[in-house]
């Protein structure tokens, strides 16, 4: 029997996103990545004696949209607490976090395991604080960089709802897409704006959690999903074996594919929390419960259901479309001005798809707009041009940055559609294939497509395709 | 008798006398030590901005940031330490053209109530060589005592303000909670304490005070100033059982009782049963709030840090084993003990609980009266090495005193005469905001108290 067959799993998330802020969450100082070491920092970042805090308050609002997105009750007061510890590279040895009065607890969302499986996942609480600086070991020395110092983090803790390495791998890449749809923060696990550990017990159906065990240094949804999976089946074997698990921190290791002890946890950690003295509580009013909820928009989740049941696209489409939120805008965007659904979906999810790809662009920094494409779609739908011709008008949008209607023009790409000019040429291919032809009429009925394409090659692929192919017949048809 | 607040404006304008003055400083502080760091600014051109205060010399406790000058917090762990900002009370008063003039010594950290436990000098009280100022902020008081400054700044976390202030025989005040931003004060117990000031002139206080009062966009726990009713006819004394009280301090108590009736005043005595939990309490949220404040020295941004060390880890230890002072050391591992997990509701959280007590029945008090007259120290100035004044009779000793921090509202020491060459004093306790009322008080008060001066007061009237 296989590991998750015997044993219940319980999974549960610690998530910190980086929040997209112009400044640190108590201080002036620039939230940017990338910057010369120690360059974006201040006495209030750097832990100088006598300075004090200062909340980030558009940090405050991201951190209540992403409580109320996620279904949690959101607090009417919300407080700082100070978590102590020591490390090198945190400035003051505490952290300022919310312990007792977090912005949103008690959540719940939505997620969807794919082929039509879904559960809702309860939300433990949603807090805010800020990051620690970064240690670099080099040689025999050990360098500090304090620009990180101060970022503004919100920490999502879900309870242990998670069953598998593959449903815990589907609720991160949704709730990836829930704060890039939020604007919140960009989500990227390798880069860091995004970290994620997770909690994993197993035990006899029935019996409730069993001993938890922490995993660490996951730097993607793939790594979390297989260090879970790994976890699983080692901690069956131990159990399967008589043996009793240990209650420790584990690391994953990607090289190796396993995940290692990092430390043993005989006691739980006391961070000795207490109330920020120096950070008074917090009360939204109304106009900032107004700006929280003007930053609410579709989710992902509902919006995929959308467009399933809106547009009737296929579920694979709708993941697809529903993936970035611009997709999702772009599509609709088309669909508000005339498009087909289904023509538009299919362009988008191969072609276009295929073309940011090798440009390397996102749909938004594209020349392609919505009212471009939707013109694209046009063009063919009044039989103007062909899809092949559609396909390097496309390219030059791209290269050209001009609109659909000039490049057909300027490069002349409009379809013939003239039956006249359309039989001489169909009356010239036949001409220079006599064999071919006859061929045809004696029943080989395969070659006609070589004689299409004859016509399509001296058209330079203009020729419009159906009115040419029932000329081609008609003159096939005629004797001699 | 030399005049209370002579006119400073022409001293530090003035090269010549402000050289002579700096020069008359140093000589006289020479046999008091109330200066960690003391001389004009390193630039020196400066010329006194026209303001309210222009050309007051002020001295700054040495846990207030002044943006260049040392920042030691008397202790061997910022021993090289220079602010790299300035505290916003200090620049308030810099604004309307006040000059500092140097940073004095204090407990370190401000965690004591003699100046004995400074790391890095020994001051002692201008009224008597062998005794000492008080504390923490007792090099501040000293040197208002000793006439090297008109003004100086102080933080009372606990008393740190009034007791000093009690034992020199000057004017300490320590305003409500928030009202001047502790923006530039090296926390200690960030819940209790606040920037406070030392004059010999009530007026120059009550001016300083407006000028460093009022909300200020770097510390999110300071109020905008509105002041209370002015009214200030009801007086409460609270009820000190016998032999609680020295003679002669148990007698100026008395006399002022005295004093404010003869002054109109209508005095009641008045019994505040918690008193005993005051001390407790305190103790655990400051020492509570001081283990995570004193977290951030760990020798690695800035301050001491030892020659070598194998790692990070060992580089922390070692600064805070070497940097730090023994009384600082126990108030840090009590705070620790008091917040461990599981032990919170027996202790901090008791604590905050008697906290909340403290503010409901003082404001019941306050509901029938607009001051509480009560002691500030149970003695006067006690001995260097005092064997009858150990670290734990000391911290009991702050009963009076600590009342104000707990519950945030403004307090002032007012001297009550000399007894046998050594300052006797009482307190004021005002509502919030009322800080109005104990000016007034003190005020009324200095007919029967007029201020007398310590041996060796250094008179600038001749620089002037």
């Amino acid at each position: 029997m296989k590991a998750h067959e015997k044993y219940e799993v319980f999974i549960g998330l610690e998530i910190h996103i980086h929040l997209k802020t112009r400044s640190k969450m108590f201080c002036s100082c620039k939230a940017h990545y990338g910057d010369e070491p120690n360059t974006n920092v201040c006495p209030v970042c750097l832990g100088y004696p006598g300075t004090l805090p200062l909340v980030n308050e558009k940090a405050m609002e991201l951190g209540y949209l992403v409580a109320r997105s996620l279904g949690c009750k959101t607090a009417e007061r919300s407080s700082f607490a100070r978590k102590n510890y020591f490390y090198p590279d945190m400035p003051k040895n505490y952290q300022i976090s919310q312990f007792e009065e977090p912005v949103g607890t008690d959540g719940a969302v939505e997620a969807d395991f794919g082929g039509g499986a879904s559960r809702k996942i309860r939300i433990h609480d949603v807090h805010l604080e800020e990051d620690a600086g970064k240690m670099i070991h080099a040689g025999d020395v050990t360098l500090l960089d304090y620009n990180r110092a101060g970022f503004p983090l919100l920490e999502i803790v879900t309870e242990p709802d998670l069953k598998s390495g593959e449903e815990t791998e589907a609720f991160l890449r949704d709730f990836q897409r829930l704060v890039r749809y939020l604007g919140v923060s960009d989500g990227n696990m390798d880069e860091g704006s995004m970290k994620c550990d997770a909690n994993i017990s197993i035990n006899l159906p029935g019996k409730g959690l069993g001993t938890k065990v922490e995993l660490k240094n996951m730097n993607s949804p793939r790594f979390v999903r297989l260090a879970l999976n790994h976890e699983i089946i080692r901690q069956a074997e131990v159990l399967d074996a008589g043996g009793s698990l240990v209650q420790e921190t584990r690391l994953w290791n990607e090289n190796r594919d396993i995940t290692e002890i990092m430390r043993r946890k005989e006691a739980a950690d006391d961070y000795r929390y207490f109330p920020e003295p120096d950070i008074p509580p917090f009360f939204p009013d109304e106009a900032f419960l107004e700006k929280v909820e003007n930053g609410m928009v579709e989710l992902p989740l509902e919006k995929k259901r959308r467009l399933h049941s809106e547009y009737g696209l296929s579920r694979e489409q709708a993941e697809f479309i529903h993936d970035e939120a611009e997709t999702a805008h772009f599509f609709e965007e088309t669909v508000k001005s005339g498009a087909s659904p289904q023509q538009a979906a299919s362009w988008l999810s191969s072609d276009i798809r295929k073309l940011l790809n090798r440009e390397n662009l996102s749909l938004v920094e594209s020349p392609l707009t919505a009212g471009r494409f939707s013109s694209l779609l046009k063009l063919i739908n009044d039989g103007r041009i062909s899809g092949k011709i559609a396909k390097k008008v496309l390219e030059k949008i791209f290269k050209d940055n001009l609109d659909p209607e000039t490049i057909v023009e300027n490069e002349g790409w409009s379809q013939i559609s003239d039956p006249v000019e359309l039989t001489s040429l169909v009356e010239k291919v036949m001409k220079e294939n006599p064999g071919v032809v006859s061929a045809v009429r004696a029943g080989d009925v395969r070659q006609k497509g070589f004689l299409m394409g004859q016509v399509m090659r001296y058209s330079d692929g203009k020729a419009a395709p159906e009115l040419t192919g029932k000329i081609l017949d008609e003159k096939l048809e005629e004797k001699e | 008798m030399p005049p209370l607040s002579p006119d400073w404006s022409g001293v530090l304008g003035n090269p010549e006398r402000k050289d002579l003055y700096f020069r008359q400083v140093r000589e006289t502080d020479r046999n008091i030590g109330s200066f960690l760091s003391f001389g004009p600014e390193e630039s020196g051109a400066e010329i006194p901005r026209e303001g309210s205060l222009t050309g007051i010399p002020v001295a700054v406790k040495d846990n207030i940031a002044v943006s260049g000058r040392p920042l030691t917090c008397g202790s061997r762990m910022l021993e090289n330490l220079k602010a790299p900002y300035t505290a916003t009370a200090v620049r308030r008063l810099e604004d309307e053209g006040a000059v500092v003039v140097g940073k004095t010594n204090l407990d370190e950290f401000g965690m004591g109530s003699s100046n004995e436990n400074s790391a890095l000098g020994t001051t002692v009280n201008p009224w008597d060589p062998q005794r000492v100022p008080g504390g923490s902020s007792g090099g501040s008081a000293a040197a208002v005592a000793a006439g090297l400054v008109p003004l100086a700044l102080g933080s009372d976390t606990g008393g740190s303000v009034r007791q000093p202030a009690n034992f020199c025989g000057v004017y300490g005040l320590k305003p409500t909670y928030g009202s001047v931003s502790r923006f530039g004060l090296t926390a200690y117990a960030s819940s209790l304490e606040v920037i406070g000031s030392f004059t010999r002139d009530i007026d120059l206080m009550e001016k300083a005070f407006g000028i460093m009062s009022g909300q200020d966009d770097n510390d999110q726990s300071s109020l905008a100033y509105s002041p209370a009713a002015a009214d200030s006819s009801r007086v409460v004394m609270l009820k000190v059982e016998p032999g609680m009280l020295e003679e002669p301090v148990a007698r100026a108590y008395k006399e002022t009782g005295e004093a404010l009736k003869s002054a109109g005043y209508s005095v009641e005595e008045v019994d505040l049963p918690f008193l005993d939990l005051v001390v407790p309490a305190y103790y655990t949220i400051a020492t509570a709030e001081a283990s995570a404040n004193l977290a951030r020295f760990n020798g690695i941004r800035y301050g001491y840090a030892p020659d070598f060390a194998e790692n990070p880890a060992e580089l922390m230890k070692k600064a805070r084993h070497e940097g730090f002072g023994k009384e600082v050391k126990l108030r840090i591992l009590l705070g620790t003990y008091v917040l461990r997990s599981g032990f919170q509701d027996q202790y901090y959280g008791k604590a905050q609980k008697i906290r909340t007590l403290i503010r409901k029945e003082l404001s019941a008090v306050f509901s029938s009266s607009d001051l509480l007259l009560m002691p500030v120290f149970p003695t006067r100035a006690f001995l260097k090495n005092d064997p009858g004044m150990d670290d734990y009779k000391q911290r009991l000793a702050d009963v009076f005193t600590c009342l104000a921090n707990l519950s945030g509202l403004p307090a002032l020491a007012v001297p009550a005469g000399v007894e046998k060459g050594l300052p006797a004093g009482v307190q004021f306790m005002a509502p919030a905001f009322a800080e109005n009322r104990l000016f007034t008080v003190a005020r009324d008060l200095s007919d029967a108290f007029p201020l007398q001066t310590a041996p060796n007061f250094m008179d600038i009237g001749g620089l002037l």
